[in-house]
């Protein structure tokens, strides 16, 4: 082989784009971890040690952590049935669905959180009259919990009912359902043997992306006042320096280990799903 | 004995009619076919019978029971999808077990059927495979054993055949056959093959537009065609519009060519329009055999293919295909030549116009 030949082989201008686009994403994280060493020359992580000593940090991650599952699972309990009928009995309700999950992307965060505090701040009255039934969301605990809840799995909705849908589209659910229903299979076990085993990779690139969109949410979180990550972080990007960048540092590293182990787990799914 | 009957069903999805007057009777252990165009309704009719769609009006019975109402899930027939619709997530054998094992059987027991089932379509080897190992022909046959494992009063089959290749095709269709006829199951084929349907049924329903055009045996099908439709769909045929000239004696004219047929014409009248049918191979050249009807023609165009050469000639304005059988020593005659061409009074069909 010639020279020239090999040369006109090698994807030069593939290889340029990737590089470009890798430096673009790569030479950030870099910047920030090499930041986040500099504190102390002595001792590089301190900036890590100190990051997470602080008790704060531990209480506003976990808190975040649980409002991440909880939404997460109640979007699936709400999404996948909802998706699944759509694609069974009423495609052509498709578009508006469709439409609506994408409102998200339209209507900012900052209006959903006035929007909710205008509404919920008031009490639940029996109608026409004064009496009240529930105080206002806003006023306790739990109220708030349920409240920031309902904004997140909003503001995930598209990332939820796409991934959800397109899974559905690569396995063909109906034709699926009728083979079970054909079986004997009834709606408890069509669902919970054929559907969602068929739509675990998309189930969990949802969830991941729904994780991804809450544990960093500032907007909703710092509007209703609770304790959240997000609001942590912004804080402490606005009173520290090497703290924050050791966090998105750790954060990113995060995201990384749990997207290779949704590669691993539904590797095999793929390509299962992707054989047709 | 009646073992499956569709009594007078008709299915309408809004203003339009998918299915019309639907009326057969299938005895236990019958292979029927419901052969017939595109959009004719033949799925529709198949998902009616597995329960997936409700009909509009009329009554489907399995031994005698009404199922009309019945669930999908509930009914007990078997159903094999153009698309195999494996599930995924399983191996072989758990596609097989899964029918099984919703209806709560015995593990043991599921464990011999699985074992009967993958040894009827010789696929003992790949009983831990998942489907996206297999071949499209592997999948139709596992397929097949997940539908007959459930040992179902009716198995129903929906163009099972036609994503794969014309080798493959033909193989399994008769393979298809060989394990319904050792089974001894009632199943009903949806096809637009009309090849696939004559060589594997007991009996065919030619299907046009929603409604039941003819039924019978293929032989009855193929060489008694009941009308104009079901004449053309079944295999090529010639046709052309005629006239009644002498109903007692069974003589009509093709444009001024006399045919005699052994259709009896007594319903009809002298001057009547008909249409006349009569298969290429039933057409021959005069000197080689004397028949009936001995009529001048010339010759158009000769096409090979293959086995039989097909002979394109003029019959006074109509145009004919005539079929002989190939061979080394077949003396062809040349384009334009005039001959004469010969049909028994068999051959020729009479139909509506
Ligand atoms: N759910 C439905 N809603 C409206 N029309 C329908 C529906 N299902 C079928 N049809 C119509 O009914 C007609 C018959 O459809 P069907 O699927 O039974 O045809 P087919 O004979 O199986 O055709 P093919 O050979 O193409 O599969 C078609 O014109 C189709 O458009
Ligand atoms: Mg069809």
């Amino acid at each position: 082989m010639t020279f020239i030949t090999r040369l006109r082989r090698f994807p030069f201008w593939s290889w340029l784009w990737f590089m470009t686009g890798a430096l673009y994403f790569i030479l950030p994280l870099l910047a920030t971890f090499e930041f986040s060493l500099s504190w102390d020359p002595q001792y590089p992580l301190k900036a890590y040690q100190r990051a997470f000593e602080d008790q704060r940090f531990w209480n506003s991650f976990m808190y975040s952590n649980m409002l991440a599952l909880t939404t997460i699972l109640i979007s699936i309990i709400l999404i996948v049935p909802t998706a699944y009928w759509i694609r069974l009995r009423l495609p052509q309700a498709r578009r508006i669905v469709e439409f609506i999950t994408l409102m998200p992307f339209v209507v900012p965060a900052i209006i959903l959180v006035f929007g909710l505090i205008r509404i919920y701040s008031q009490p639940f009255t029996v109608p026409f009259t004064d009496i009240v039934i529930l105080q206002p969301l806003t006023n306790f605990k739990m109220g708030t919990n349920i409240l920031i809840v309902a904004g997140y799995m909003v503001l995930s909705m598209p990332y939820m009912y796409r991934s959800v849908d397109t899974g559905m589209r690569t396995v063909d659910v109906r034709t699926l359902t009728e083979a079970a229903q054909s079986l004997g299979a009834n709606w408890f076990i069509i669902i919970t043997r054929i559907i969602l085993p068929n739509i675990r990779s998309a189930l969990l690139s949802g969830a991941l992306l729904t994780f991804a969109i809450v544990v960093g949410e500032v907007v909703l979180a710092s509007f209703l006042g609770v304790s959240a990550f997000g609001p942590y972080l912004f804080l402490l990007g606005q009173h520290r320096a090497y703290e924050p960048a050791a966090l998105s540092f750790v954060s990113f590293l995060l995201t990384w280990l749990v997207m290779g182990l949704i590669q691993l787990v539904t590797g095999s799914q793929e390509q299962a799903a992707g054989a047709h | 004995m009646t073992h499956l009957a569709l009594k007078n069903i008709s299915k309408h999805f809004g203003d339009f009619t998918a299915v019309r007057d639907f009326d057969l009777e299938v005895k236990k252990g019958e292979f029927v076919s419901f052969l017939g165009p595109s959009g004719c309704g033949k799925t529709t009719t198949l998902r009616i019978i597995a329960g997936f769609e409700i009909p509009s009006s009329g009554v489907i019975t399995i031994n005698d029971m009404d199922i009309t109402n019945k669930a999908p899930n509930q009914r007990n027939v078997g159903m094999v999808f153009q698309s195999y619709a494996l599930f995924p997530n399983m191996t072989v054998s758990q596609n097989i077990g899964f029918g099984l094992r919703v209806r709560k059987e015995k593990e043991s027991e599921v464990k011999d059927r699985v074992a009967e089932m993958l040894s009827i379509i010789h696929m003992e080897e790949k009983a831990n495979s998942y489907p996206y190992q297999l071949s499209g022909g592997q999948m139709q046959r596992v397929a097949l054993a997940r539908a007959l494992a459930i040992r179902p009063e009716v198995l129903l089959l929906d163009e099972p055949l036609s994503a794969l290749d014309a080798k493959i095709r033909v193989a399994l269709r008769a393979e298809i056959r060989s394990i319904q006829q050792k089974l001894g199951i009632t199943a009903i084929y949806v096809t637009h093959d009309q090849e696939e349907a004559l060589s594997l049924s007991d009996r065919i329903v030619v299907m046009n537009k929603g409604e039941m055009e003819q039924v019978g045996t293929p032989f009855e099908i193929y060489n008694f065609p009941t009308t104009v439709f079901s004449a053309n769909f079944v295999g090529t045929l010639n046709n052309a519009s005629a006239e009644v000239v002498d109903p007692a004696n069974g003589l009509i004219s093709i444009g001024g060519v006399q045919f005699e047929s052994a259709v009896d014409l007594k319903e009809r009248k002298k001057g009547d329009k008909v249409r006349v049918a009569i298969r290429p191979e039933r057409l021959g050249f005069a000197s080689e055999q004397k028949k009936a009807n001995v009529v001048d023609c010339t010759i158009e165009n000769i096409t090979f293919l293959g086995s039989i050469v097909r002979i394109q000639v003029t019959i006074g304005k109509a145009k004919f295909y005539m079929d002989t059988f190939n061979n080394p020593f077949l003396e062809l005659p040349k384009i334009g030549d005039k001959d004469q061409v010969t049909c028994s009074k068999e051959a020729v069909l009479v139909l509506d116009e």
